[in-house]
């Protein structure tokens, strides 16, 4: 089994924010309509929220690990 | 060049950049779909582990060929539709369409056979942000609103209507360019002018039957439309449009634009299929990527500003130009600047020129990017495949043959995305073990029949309700197929 690592913890939290534009556009009522400051509240998420946090996660989780530097015995 | 350019580069071609404005233009809540899956697949993709490498570090060579093939095709068809979408670009903006294709075949042609200029994407891709950039801000500091407050003016249109300045309204334009899939379809009595004549065919409601009717117009001559009134497809004659009159094809309103209707829930995921696995297939398959926090960094930003690019762009295109909508949104119309009174000459032709060069410098980084990942994938060649002039000369060469005649850009562009996606994209993200590569070649085939099978179906215009999102987006039947024979083929082999 392949060890859990930081970029399995960004792919699984990329994958969630791409689902949560789905759950937003799916709640009753029309609720990603509404406005708020202007916007609405699914271009708010998808537009500017998760891609935003899209970064963050790259940023934080995607990259490699700094080469651990050789030990001097 | 380095891995995250090229990574930009290859991702970030004309036609991808263009294709989420016009969806934000068609449909807000399905364009907004489309602009954060294609932002955030790219970085899945990226982050996924590449999977158990041979012993030695050393990669599998043998039957190697499939994927440097079905690259190769892949590669040729997103140049076709990139080099097509300059054709469309030249008649839009009144030039020959030959002119447009030549061009932009022959600059791609030449950067990607001379040697020294072969590490210039990252120059390239900073030409084009400069060049996109500029205008953007020049737009919205001339409507005086931000993206945010121009959103919620477009929102709140009661109709979508021809300004008095629209090119279609001042000097008309040949139907011809209207070339989108929307009916042309009048909600309210309309006059219309065709200032060098000709012939104009229209479907009319007579009491509750419908006639079509033909007239042949002398230059100058009108007719007036009624409301349900439908323009027959094909009419090539230069039309003048009422100003103030309802966009035939627009949303309703405004709120009608902004408002998220049921989404189709195969075709979004149908979407995101095609995405994924064509990134994979483009930006991982048969390398191992490896990124520091800089270059992810540099990577999640660069998708970010594109997207937000494409955001504003629709907006304030909107806003300003809804004449797009005439006869539905074709992604040549987004490369022109919006709002023909915001700028007086010779600003507005700077403009133009300063969008042009950021169409054309993005292609060239993806044509320099895509050549490279191509050479990338073939070990067996030394990455000659990437540096042999003839083939390129040819590959350029049929591409702008075939875009002599107009195709959907982005339809292409989902074509080669799904097809290199079926046949390498499950390997990419789901790799046979070490020695194993006729799995991945086995996978990749069966993946890829499945997608041609059901790719000709959509070219046939065949399926009910129940396949239509799978032959809308082949990918999504097709990706599944190569990874159910990789998921068998090692379960057989554990």
């Amino acid at each position: 089994m392949r060890p859990v690592s930081t970029r399995s913890t960004g792919v699984v939290l990329l994958w969630l924010l791409l689902a949560g534009f789905l759950v937003l556009g799916a709640l009753p009522n029309q609720t990603a309509s509404i406005r708020l400051g202007g916007l609405s509240m699914l271009w708010w998420y998808g537009g500017l929220l998760a891609p935003l946090l899209g970064v963050l996660v790259a940023i934080r989780w995607l990259a490699d690990p700094l080469p651990v530097p050789p030990r001097d015995e | 060049m380095t891995s995250v350019s090229r990574v930009l580069a290859v991702w970030l071609t004309p036609v991808a950049l263009l294709a989420v404005p016009a969806a934000l233009c068609g449909r807000a809540a399905d364009g907004l779909w489309l602009g954060l899956a294609w932002a955030l697949v790219p970085l899945i993709v990226l982050g996924l582990h590449a999977g158990p490498r041979p012993p030695g570090g050393r990669r599998d060579e043998r039957g190697s060929l499939f994927p440097v093939v079905t690259l190769l095709l892949a590669v040729g068809v997103l140049l076709w539709a990139n080099i097509a979408l300059a054709g469309d670009v030249a008649v839009w903006l009144g030039a020959p369409r030959w002119q447009g294709i030549v061009v932009t075949a022959l600059a791609g042609w030449l950067l990607t056979a001379w040697r020294p200029l072969r590490r210039t994407a990252p120059l390239l891709l900073s030409i084009a942000l400069v060049a996109a950039v500029a205008p953007l801000l020049q737009v919205a500091w001339a409507v005086g609103l931000g993206p945010i407050a121009a959103w919620d003016r477009v929102a709140t249109q009661a109709a979508f209507r021809f300004p008095p300045a629209s090119p279609w309204v001042t000097t008309g334009r040949s139907l011809a360019t209207a070339h989108g899939r929307a009916p042309l379809i009048f909600e309210e009595v309309h006059r219309l002018t065709a200032p060098a004549g000709g012939m104009l065919r229209a479907r009319t409601l007579d009491a509750t039957r419908p006639a079509e009717i033909e007239w042949t117009l002398a230059p100058g001559q009108s007719v007036t439309l009624r409301a349900g009134d439908e323009l027959v497809p094909g009419a090539t004659l230069r039309l003048r449009f009422e100003a103030d009159k309802r966009v035939p094809g627009a949303p309703a309103s405004g709120m009608a634009w902004a408002e998220v209707r049921s989404p189709r829930w195969l075709d979004r995921i149908g979407l995101l299929v095609t995405l994924l696995v064509g990134a994979a297939a483009l930006l991982r398959a048969g390398l191992t990527l490896r990124f520091s926090r800089n270059g992810a960094a540099f990577v999640a930003a660069g998708l970010l500003v594109a997207f937000a690019w494409a955001q504003a762009w629709a907006v304030y295109a909107v806003l300003q130009s809804p004449d797009l909508f005439l006869g539905g949104v074709t992604l040549e119309r987004l490369l022109e600047v919006p709002g023909a009174a915001l700028f007086a000459e010779p600003g507005r032709r700077t403009l133009q020129a300063l969008l042009l060069v950021a169409g054309l410098a993005a292609f060239l980084a993806s044509s320099v990017a895509l050549r490279e990942r191509l050479g990338a994938l073939d070990p067996t060649g030394g990455g000659e495949i990437g540096s042999d002039p003839g083939l390129w000369a040819g590959l350029f060469g049929g591409a702008a043959l075939a875009s002599l005649w107009p195709v959907d850009p982005w339809a292409l562009t989902l074509l080669a995305l799904g097809g290199a996606g079926c046949a390498l994209g499950p390997a990419a993200l789901y790799p046979p073990p070490p020695g194993r590569v006729a799995l991945a070649t086995t996978a990749g085939v069966v993946g890829l029949l499945v997608f041609a099978t059901f790719a000709a179906a959509q070219l046939r215009g065949a399926g009910g309700a129940l396949l239509s999102s799978a032959i809308g987006y082949p990918a999504l039947v097709g990706a599944p197929a190569g990874a159910l024979v990789l998921w068998l083929g090692r379960g057989r082999a554990g």
